[in-house]
C-alpha cells in the first residue's frame, strides 16, 4: 500500500492510513485510548479531554487531544505507556469528571458497560481528595430540582424525555454525544445542552418530548448511565447477558443487530437487541422499531401443530402435511423473503423432489416505503434481494389470479393474510392450505395444516440485503418450546431431503444460485460481503 | 513435578494391629468413664430439646434488612446474585415509587437447598441488605419448594431478636431506634449533607 504514512508512537513508528483521526489510528494499532466524547460515526466534539496524549511541535512536546488531530506523517506522539505527564493529565480528567457523578453504579443499567467505569480502570484510579464533610454535590435528590428560566422542571433522577428515553440529570457527564446524535444523524434536533460549565445539562425544548424514531440510538452511545431505555430499565445486568450476531429481520437495509439474551431457569429469554456496528451498512444506529423486536419472540409464538383447526403436536401436523402433499395433484409454494436464503433453497429442493406436481412462487404483498437514509430501507421484506439470487420472481399476484389451479398451498414464515386479506382471500379457494409459520399470524388461521417453526433469532442462515450484501445471523440458543425446528429442517423433512444443517443448506444454494458459488459462512463473516454482480446483474436492478 | 512422600515406618508391634487398636479404644473408654462419672463433661447435647446456642457470626439463614419504614434495604442491585457461587439467588428488579430510591425488588427468592452458606452474598451487598446472623442453623421443611424462601420470609424477623448494640437491626420497625431513624427518613437529611460517617451515597435511606 502506497498511501500509508508513518507516524511515530511512544518510539515505535507506526505505518498508519493517512486523514484519519490520530484516535483512530492508535486504536487501529492496538494502543487503547480512552473517549466519552468522541464517536466513530460522530463529528468531533472535543470535550472530555480524556484522550490526551503529547504530539511533538515546534516547541517541543505539547498537550492535544488526539480525537481532534489528524494523522501527519513525521508525526511524534507519546502516550502514557511512555509519558507521566499524559497518564497524570488523564487521570486529572477522570478526577475532574467523578467529582460530582453519582456512585450509584449498584442500580445503574450502565454498570458492566459503562465507559466511566472502565477508564477509572484504566486512566484514574485515584483516591477520592473530596473532604467528607464536604460530599458530593448530587444534583439528582429532591433538592437539586430546580425550574429555569423557561419555566421547566429540571433535575432529578427519573426524567421521562419521551416516550422511550429516561434521563438521570446528575450522571451525565456532557459530552454531547446524543446531542450530536440528534443533529447529524436523526437530523431532528430534540436534545440541547444548556447552561454553562458544571450547571450544563443536557434537555429538550421546553415542552417538547424526545420522541425521534431513533432516540434509542442515544442510550446506546451515552457513555454513562444518563439516559437509559425504558424498555430495558432495570430489567437485568448488563453481564448476565450473552450475546450472538444477527440481522434486523424486519427490513431490507439489513441493520446489524446484536441479540442479547440468558438463560436463567426456564428456558431463557431475550432481554434486548443492540446495534452491531458495521460502517459499510447502518454504521452504529438501529431504528426503534428494529430494536423493540425482541419482545414479539416470547409472545403469541406457534409452538406447536395445527390440523383443521385443532391443536396437535408438531410430529402430527407434519405427518399431516406430507400427506397432503403426497395426494396432491397441483401445489403452489410459496418462498418468503422474511426467511432465509436456506430455507428458501430447502423449498426449492422440496419443488425438485415433488418433480412436476409443485410451482412455486414468491414475493409479498406487503407495502414498501422509502428509504430514511439512517438504518431502514422502507422494504420490510428483509430477504427480497435474496429471492433474486435464488432465482425466485416477485409473483404473488400470478398465484392468486390462477389459485383455482391447485389443490395444496405451502407457505413458508409469510403472513399472506396479514399483509394483504383481500388478495390473500383469493388463496382460501385452496382446499389444503400447510402453513410454516413462527407466529400465530392470520394465515395460520386461515390455514388447514400449520407447523411451528423458529423465528429469525433463533436460526442460523444469510440474508441479502438491499444492496446486494449478504449476511450472517446467528442463532439464539432460547426457544419458547425446544421441539421448534429451522424452516429448512421442516421443509427437508416435508421433501425427505435428508439436510443436516444450515451450512448443507446454503451448499444447496451455492449449487443453485451461481452468484453464491464459492461463498462460505467463513467467507461472509460477521460484517457480510457484497456478492459479485454476475449472471444476476439485470435482475438485482430493481432493489 | 512429583514430590515423593515416603511410607511411615511400621515395626513389628504396629504390624500386629491389636496392639494399636487397644492404645485407641483406651481414649474412647476414657471418655465413656468420665462421662459417667462427672455428666459435666459431657460433649454433645440433647437434640432437639436443647438447642445449641449459635455464636452471631455463624453463616445461618439470611435475612433482609428493613429500612426505618419496613422497605427492604435492598435496592436489587444483583451484586450478591452476581457473587453467589450456587446461583440460588433470583432477583426481579422493579422501579420503586420512591424517586429518592429508585430501584427495588420485586421478587427476592434464595434457594436454601443450591445455597453452600459461603456469605459471599453478605459480603458482596453494598447497602448491608442481605445478612447471614439469624441463627437459624436448622432448616425444616417437606418438600423442596419450602426452601425456596421468598422476600416476605426473609424480612419476616423481630429487631427483639438482635443485640442492642446491633444498631442497624434496632432502626427496624419495633426497634428501639426506630423512632429516630423513621425522622431521619422522613425529615430529608440527605447523603451528601455532612454525615458522621460519610458512608451515603446519595440515595438517601
Amino acid at each position: 500500500m502506497t498511501d500509508l504514512i508513518t507516524i511515530t508512537v511512544d518510539g515505535r513508528a507506526l505505518q498508519v492510513k493517512p486523514k484519519q483521526q490520530l484516535i483512530e489510528a492508535l486504536r487501529a494499532n492496538g494502543i487503547d485510548t480512552p473517549a466519552f466524547c468522541y464517536h466513530p460515526d460522530l463529528s468531533v466534539a472535543g470535550n472530555c479531554r480524556i484522550c490526551m496524549v503529547e504530539v511533538k511541535g515546534p516547541r517541543g512536546f505539547a498537550f492535544g487531544i488526539s480525537c481532534h488531530m489528524q494523522v501527519a506523517p513525521g508525526m511524534e506522539v507519546r502516550t502514557p505507556a511512555t509519558s507521566e505527564n499524559v497518564r497524570l493529565a488523564r487521570k486529572g480528567v477522570m478526577e475532574f469528571l467523578l467529582v460530582n457523578h453519582p456512585l450509584d453504579c449498584p442500580i445503574c443499567d450502565k454498570a458492566g458497560e459503562c465507559t466511566l467505569q472502565e477508564h477509572y480502570m484504566g486512566q484514574g484510579r485515584h483516591e477520592s481528595r473530596l473532604p467528607d464533610e464536604a460530599g458530593k454535590q448530587y444534583k439528582g435528590g429532591a433538592d437539586h430540582r430546580f425550574v429555569d428560566g423557561k419555566g421547566q422542571e429540571r433535575g432529578g433522577k427519573a426524567i421521562d424525555l419521551g416516550p422511550t428515553v429516561v434521563l438521570d440529570q446528575e450522571r451525565c457527564i456532557a459530552c454531547s454525544r446524543c446531542v450530536r446524535f440528534m443533529d447529524e444523524v436523526a437530523k431532528d434536533s430534540q436534545l440541547e445542552l444548556a447552561g454553562r460549565g458544571d450547571h450544563a445539562y443536557i434537555t429538550t425544548f421546553p415542552g417538547k418530548p424526545l420522541d425521534h424514531a431513533y432516540d434509542l440510538n442515544t442510550t446506546d452511545i451515552c457513555p454513562v448511565g444518563a439516559l437509559t431505555g425504558e424498555h430495558f430499565r432495570f430489567q437485568q445486568r448488563v453481564w448476565n447477558l450473552k450475546s450472538v450476531e444477527s440481522i434486523d429481520p424486519s427490513d431490507a437495509f439489513g441493520a446489524n443487530l446484536t441479540i442479547e439474551y440468558n438463560i436463567n431457569g426456564e428456558g431463557g429469554k431475550v432481554w434486548r437487541l443492540m446495534p452491531r456496528r458495521n460502517p459499510e451498512v447502518n454504521k452504529s444506529w438501529i431504528a426503534n422499531r428494529s430494536r423493540l423486536l425482541y419482545r414479539d419472540l416470547a409472545v403469541n409464538r406457534l409452538t406447536d401443530g395445527r390440523v383443521a383447526g385443532k391443536d396437535t403436536t408438531l410430529a402430527d401436523a407434519l405427518a399431516a402435511a406430507k400427506t397432503a402433499l403426497a395426494g396432491a395433484k397441483r401445489i403452489a409454494l410459496v418462498a418468503s423473503g422474511h426467511q432465509t436464503i436456506e430455507d428458501n433453497a430447502a423449498l426449492l429442493a422440496l419443488a425438485d423432489a415433488l418433480a412436476g406436481k409443485a410451482e412455486i412462487f414468491s414475493g409479498s404483498w406487503l407495502p414498501v416505503g422509502k428509504p430514511d437514509g439512517i438504518a431502514l430501507s422502507g422494504d420490510p421484506v428483509a430477504n427480497r434481494a435474496g429471492l433474486k439470487v435464488l432465482g425466485l420472481a416477485d409473483n404473488l399476484d400470478a398465484l392468486a389470479q390462477r389459485a383455482k389451479e391447485f389443490d395444496v398451498l405451502l407457505t413458508l414464515g409469510h403472513d399472506l393474510w396479514g399483509a394483504d386479506a383481500a388478495k390473500a382471500g383469493a388463496l382460501t379457494s385452496i382446499p389444503t392450505r400447510i402453513v410454516l409459520s413462527a407466529w400465530q399470524d392470520a394465515t395460520v388461521r386461515a390455514s388447514t395444516i400449520a407447523i411451528g417453526i423458529r423465528a429469525w433469532a433463533e436460526v442460523r442462515g444469510t440474508l441479502v440485503n438491499w444492496k446486494d450484501r449478504i449476511q450472517l445471523t446467528q442463532a439464539v440458543p432460547v426457544l419458547p418450546s425446544p421441539e421448534l425446528e429451522p424452516a429448512w429442517r421442516v421443509v427437508s423433512d416435508l421433501g425427505g431431503l435428508g439436510w443436516t444443517g444450515e451450512t448443507a443448506a446454503f451448499a444447496a444454494a451455492a449449487k443453485r444460485a451461481p452468484r453464491l458459488a464459492g461463498l462460505t459462512y467463513r467467507a461472509i463473516g460477521p460484517e457480510g460481503l457484497i456478492l459479485p454482480a454476475t449472471v444476476a446483474a439485470a435482475a438485482a436492478g430493481g432493489a | 513435578m512429583a514430590k515423593t512422600i515416603p511410607r511411615p515406618e511400621t515395626g513389628l508391634w504396629e504390624q500386629i494391629y491389636v496392639i494399636e487398636i487397644m492404645k485407641g479404644l483406651r481414649t474412647t473408654f476414657g471418655h465413656l468413664f468420665k462421662s459417667l462419672t462427672d455428666p459435666g463433661h459431657f460433649p454433645t447435647t440433647s437434640y432437639p430439646e436443647e438447642i445449641h446456642d449459635l455464636p452471631r457470626d455463624y453463616r445461618a439463614r439470611h435475612r433482609l434488612m428493613q429500612r426505618a419504614d419496613g422497605s427492604p434495604r435492598c435496592v436489587a442491585c444483583y451484586m450478591c446474585s452476581t457473587a453467589c457461587p450456587a446461583r440460588c439467588i433470583n432477583i426481579v428488579a422493579e422501579e420503586s415509587p420512591d424517586a429518592n430510591i429508585e430501584k427495588r425488588p420485586a421478587k427476592f427468592e434464595i434457594d436454601l437447598l443450591l445455597c453452600v452458606f459461603c456469605g459471599y452474598c453478605v459480603e458482596a451487598c453494598p447497602c448491608d441488605a442481605i445478612r447471614m446472623d439469624t441463627k437459624i442453623g436448622v432448616l425444616v421443611g417437606d418438600n423442596r419448594a419450602d426452601f425456596v424462601i421468598d422476600k416476605a420470609k426473609l424480612m419476616d424477623w423481630k429487631p427483639a431478636d438482635y443485640p442492642a448494640d446491633d444498631t442497624q437491626s434496632q432502626k427496624a420497625p419495633g426497634g428501639t431506634l426506630n423512632a429516630q431513624a423513621l425522622a431521619e427518613l422522613h425529615g430529608g437529611t440527605r447523603a451528601g449533607a455532612p454525615t458522621a460517617t460519610g458512608a451515603g451515597h446519595g440515595q438517601g435511606h
